[in-house]
């Protein structure tokens, strides 16, 4: 199996899930009423209410970069959704057959959710701009903090990818999927400063990679802060390398 | 010559438990389109699925065209075609862009990419409907759909496991008739599991039958048939019997231990029994049954088909065990 080969499989998974989002992007509109809700509703009250300190900075600006995150993060845990309904049709088999590497086929879908991620964050952002978000001018940051979000959604869906393996049939998934995508939320940095969390907390959100993609994209979106960046980048390319084995290794489990 | 596809007592135990391949031995030739026969559970899809690299024999070897399918799987995975028994295309693209899809996964390269993709919709059928979302296919298109993507590259061998399953005659018609030329022309080895007697009768070259984790007998569908040695006296009874059945153990017994007789089945109310020589059997057998207090209403004589030879190697086998 070359690396061309990988690579190939990789861009045709990427390929296949633009075209399907290009067909029907139902999910992509109904995935953003959400999160469009928690900056319009929640951040607007809670800027008002100015309960939660977060300096200079108003609330719904400090939320924005964890909403956007957490709308992305949505659709790559429930990504391993696909995955089960794709064990459950004949695809996987066909796939695991097909002369690729199943590394190649977990990367390529996990890089695909990532893209489709992006792309439900930038229906989101413009919303996030009407509601008077103040975002960083400098269009690079900007283009870096998407960069950052696909990384860590990319991730992620390697992480649903891995749970779809384990658990198989779709009622258990979603169970695990919605026992886990809350605390993912509530245990970082995406609503309320980490030292404002409780101590026992505080340890769970430090070793949450969502922690750190909310800090790197607030520096890059909205505060314009970039001392912590480098730390964040490697915490999340550490995160998505080490998954990206766990759910390879683990994916040809997935049809047995 | 190698085989395309050679399997040596190939043994898969599921969860240390479950015998599902107890010992298979097969060989088939290049070109050949091969059925393998089995009942429920028998251990077909467990074949299919160590043959195509999905899953590892528990012992035992494969090989498709002398490359083990452990040891070199990788190799196996670019000269073979699968098209599992579930859907595997789609539902909410069309369906070029499945074979668009396919081909990139294959590894068709991009200057062949467009013809190999006319050829398959081509020799499938599917020029008019190409563009079509799959959802909107009928199951025989889609069907078609998932054979014209294992034919993207040509395979040396294509496994095809339930392929006309679920569908209406004329469109398993459709979809036999679209393979036969297809392997007329690339000279593919066509290597399926059916239920469907008929389809291994008509478009199969050689036929196995598998049972309980083994193969129990081989050949192509006339020796099959010509291996029951026999032709087959059906009697009818009187329903009003006091057995409702027409008949009991007892006279099955009576009848099965003439030595004329190489085995006799109760299909319903009737009572087949395979017989070397019609005309000597005859006598004996409804002297038989009359001691036994049966009335026949009527006796025919037929043909074995492939319908026999599967109830007389995999339905009833060991119904015969018991008695002989």
């Amino acid at each position: 199996m070359t690396a061309e080969d990988s690579f190939r499989e990789m861009f045709a998974m990427i390929e296949l899930e633009m075209r399907r989002l290009r067909h029907d992007r139902t999910e992509i509109y109904t995935r953003a009423v959400q999160p469009i809700l928690w900056l319009a509703v929640f951040g607007t009250v809670m800027s008002e209410v100015r309960g939660i300190p977060t300096g200079e900075m108003p609330y719904i600006d400090y939320i924005t970069p964890g909403v956007l995150l957490q709308s992305t993060i949505f659709v790559s845990v429930f990504y391993g959704l696909t995955i089960v309904w794709e064990r459950e049709t004949g695809i996987l088999k066909r796939l695991l057959v097909a002369p690729a590497s199943r590394w190649a086929t977990v990367v390529g879908r996990s890089i695909a959710s990532g893209v489709r991620a992006v792309v439900q964050a930038l229906i989101i952002f413009p919303v996030a701009i009407l509601l008077g978000v103040k975002f960083v001018s400098n269009p690079l940051y900007i283009a870096a903090a998407f960069v950052v979000l696909f990384l860590v959604s990319g991730g992620f869906a390697a992480l649903s990818i891995f749970v779809a393996s384990l658990m198989k049939t779709r009622e258990r998934f979603m169970g695990l999927g919605q026992a886990l995508i809350m605390p993912l939320f509530f245990a970082s940095n995406a609503l309320y400063p980490i030292e404002l969390m409780p101590p026992a907390l505080q340890h769970i959100a430090v070793l949450n990679p969502l922690t750190y993609a909310v800090d790197a994209t607030r520096g890059l979106l909205i505060s314009g802060d970039l001392s912590n960046l480098a730390i964040d980048v490697v915490a999340i390319i550490v995160f998505d390398v080490v998954i990206f084995a766990v759910a390879s290794l683990s994916f040809r489990k997935i049809i047995e | 010559m190698a085989f395309a596809i050679e399997a040596r007592q190939l043994r898969k135990v599921y969860d240390g438990r479950t015998k599902a391949l107890d010992g298979v031995d097969l060989q088939v030739n290049p070109s050949e389109v091969f059925a393998l026969l089995g009942p429920n559970g028998s251990g077909k899809t467990t074949l299919m699925r160590i043959l195509t690299t999905q899953f590892r024999p528990t012992s035992g070897l494969a090989r498709n065209f002398g490359l083990d399918v452990v040891k070199r799987g990788a190799e196996v995975r670019k000269m073979i075609g699968y098209v599992p028994q579930e859907t595997s295309v789609w539902a909410d693209i069309s369906g070029f862009e499945n074979l668009l899809i396919y081909s990139k996964i294959y590894g068709v390269p991009s200057s062949r990419r467009k013809k190999s993709i006319q050829d398959a919709l081509s020799s499938m059928g599917l020029e008019e409907v190409a563009k079509r979302m799959v959802k909107t296919y009928s199951g025989g298109m889609v069907r078609r759909l998932e054979i014209a993507c294992a034919l993207l590259v040509k395979p040396r061998i294509l496994f095809l496991d339930e392929p006309t399953i679920g569908l209406d005659p004329s469109a398993r018609k459709a979809v036999w008739e679209n393979l036969t030329s297809f392997k007329k022309e690339y000279g593919t080895t066509v290597f399926f599991n059916t239920h469907y007697m008929d389809e291994a009768d008509l478009y199969s070259d050689e036929i196995a039958i598998i049972n309980r984790g083994k193969i129990v007998k081989s050949g192509t569908s006339s020796q099959l048939k010509q291996s029951l040695m026999s032709e087959i006296l059906q009697f009818h009874f009187n329903h009003h019997d006091s057995n409702h059945d027409g008949i009991d153990e007892g006279a099955l017994r009576k009848v099965k231990d003439l030595a004329s007789v190489r085995d006799a089945i109760l299909c319903d109310s009737r009572l087949d029994v395979f017989v070397e020589d019609g005309e000597t059997a005859l006598p004996k057998i409804i002297e038989a049954l009359r001691s036994e207090g049966k009335s026949i209403e009527r006796i025919s004589a037929a043909r074995p088909t492939l319908d026999d030879v599967f109830l007389r190697y995999a339905g009833t086998l060991s119904f015969g065990r018991d008695g002989g």
